[in-house]
């Protein structure tokens, strides 16, 4: 049976929410370097007072929660998902308070898809946005791609006991190295690396294709943070679309790419263990996935006449195929033109490899690359045993940085998330219909909530309904943490709803 | 006083592993894009046979 839900159980998750609150009102001051920069004066006092008000109610958490006791599994998977909501709120202030969207709701919404590395945005004008808040859409993004929890432990690591817990808790459960903490800066080291690689890539394109060079610059970092974070904010409403560079979407490809990969093969290749490049199950199917899928969107698309040159099917179909199987969002090609000119088949498959993901572990949402390997590897385990002797002992493995036996509870815990996913997903599609928008459109803006990818057919705009809006922020939260955390946590309020507190 | 001399060879040799790793992922990821314009060039190539 359930332990019924205590004070001191609501203590512990307050009192460590109030402390990672503090890290919030600490990054939301990093803007104002970026403002003060760029002369934006203004917008300093936004983030000021957001920060202040981040740190005032973080320390009365702190105060009034003050306990002695360490979290436990439960407390921890409850922190990992209310730290989500709480940075929601949090950051959502300078983004309403500058007027930079329409409502505090909107500017929640962009805060989550944000932090989740969606890449969705109900933002009017990004085009006319400061300089200090297009950078924070996109740091928001960084801070969200390598983990809230990554991020917290590795500033206020206390305990390395809850430090696993909260790792645990945020769908990270693959340590790289045997300390949690030291796990964490791992990752933000990899994370830093290839985002300043990225950037100065990107920025040398930008100046070479004849933009200034402080845009070319502001460009490749906001770019670089967000496309390695698989993110997909852009500092153009028309994305990547809007330089018009071979170059600039192939720099852009491969830092999605490499984003797309799992933190753990990142440590494995850059510690000299190369040949895990062709040996790991993830990538293997990420690799004929996105294959499988490039195939039939550039077929359709060019069997229904809407491109007719290679470099044109190349970079819209691949592009796009490539940015929704990673969970990026970067678009070549721009929403009206999706949902009037592309036939149906085309959106619906990237409808479906938005949800797919590409490889856990890393900074993107979905299924996960692993998990389909290790289901259609189970499948076909099945038939063996199907075909094979009733005396016969099938044994199937897998590599991923090393060999793993494929067991039952393997397949089953990647089922389980697998089928969450297909059930929101169908919940968040008869939503959006509900709301009266069509069936591919709602299947396409849905997987894209759900996928953490940020593509859209046009559902998502500042005129969408609220509740639409509320469901998309659901879907992105639950998306994020593998809906496991996201449905303990519902679990917990029903326990208190049904049971009460007890001292 | 207290600096050494910056010898391009041994930071190479030092971190060898770590360049040659983000080499390898960068290839990947380039190999990755060269698959699918092959796959759409493929594509372009039956088209114009039919």
């Amino acid at each position: 049976m359930i332990p019924s839900l205590t004070r001191e159980d609501l203590k512990i998750i307050g009192y460590n929410l109030g402390r990672v609150g503090n890290l919030f009102s600490v990054l939301m001051l990093v803007p104002t370097i970026v403002a003060a920069a760029y002369k934006e004066f203004d917008i300093i006092p936004h983030f000021i007072a957001a920060s202040a008000v981040a740190f005032i109610l973080s320390n009365l958490a702190i105060y009034f929660f003050h306990t002695k006791n360490g979290m436990e599994l439960k407390h921890a998977v409850c922190v990992a998902a209310l730290v989500w909501i709480f940075g929601m709120l949090l950051t959502a202030v300078p983004l309403w308070s500058t007027r930079s969207t329409g409502s505090y709701l909107d500017a929640n919404f962009d805060t989550m898809s944000g932090f989740t590395t969606t890449g969705l945005t109900l933002i009017p004008d990004i085009d006319h946005l400061p300089h200090s808040i297009n950078f924070f859409r996109h740091y928001l993004q960084f801070i969200g791609g390598i983990g809230i929890i990554v991020v917290t432990i590795t500033v206020l690591a206390k305990s390395e006991m809850g430090s696993v817990l909260a790792f645990k808790a945020e769908a990270r459960e693959e340590g790289i190295r045997p300390s949690v903490v030291r796990t964490s800066r791992m990752i933000l080291g990899i994370a830093i690396t290839f985002m300043v690689l990225g950037a100065v890539l990107l920025a040398i394109v930008g100046i070479s294709e004849g933009m200034n060079v402080g845009t070319s610059i502001f460009d490749g970092v906001a770019h670089s943070m967000s496309g390695f974070a698989t993110g997909g904010f852009s500092t153009h409403s028309q994305s990547i679309l809007f330089y018009h560079s071979v170059w600039y979407e192939v720099v852009a490809l491969i830092l999605i790419i490499v984003g797309g990969f799992n933190f753990a093969f990142h440590y494995t290749v850059l510690s000299g263990k190369r040949s895990e490049v062709f040996k790991n199950i993830e990538i293997k199917t990420f690799f004929i996935t996105l294959m499988l899928s490039t195939l039939i969107i550039a077929a359709a698309l060019l069997f229904f006449n809407v491109y007719s040159s290679p470099d044109t099917l190349f970079r819209k179909a691949f592009f796009q195929a490539a940015s929704a199987h990673t969970g990026t969002g970067f678009a070549t090609v721009h929403p009206l033109q999706m949902s009037g000119v592309w036939p149906n088949l085309p959106q619906m498959m990237i409808a479906m490899i938005m949800l797919l993901g590409a490889c856990a572990n890393s900074t993107c949402g979905g299924i996960k690359a692993i998990r389909i390997g290790i289901l259609v590897k189970a499948f076909f385990n099945e038939i063996k045993k199907t075909l094979s002797p009733k005396s016969a002992f099938v044994r199937e493995k897998y590599h991923h940085i090393s060999d793993t036996p494929l067991t039952d509870t393997i397949a089953r815990g990647a089922a389980l998330i697998a089928i969450g996913y297909i059930f929101l997903f169908f919940i968040g599609t008869a939503v959006t219909m509900l709301y009266g928008y069509g069936a591919t459109d709602s299947m396409y803006d849905t997987s894209s909530a759900l996928g953490n990818v940020g593509l859209s057919s046009g559902v998502t705009s500042p005129a969408m309904p609220p509740g639409l809006k509320v469901t998309y922020i659901f879907l992105m939260w639950a998306g994020r943490l593998e809906i496991m955390a996201v449905l303990a946590l519902i679990g917990f309020v029903i326990l208190a709803l049904r049971r009460g507190i007890k001292r | 006083m207290g600096l050494r001399k910056f010898s391009l060879r041994a930071f190479l040799k030092k971190n060898f592993d770590f360049i040659a790793g983000v080499l390898s992922e960068v290839g990947l990821a380039a190999s990755i894009i060269a698959v699918g314009m092959l796959i759409c060039l493929l594509l372009i190539a039956i088209k114009s046979l039919l």
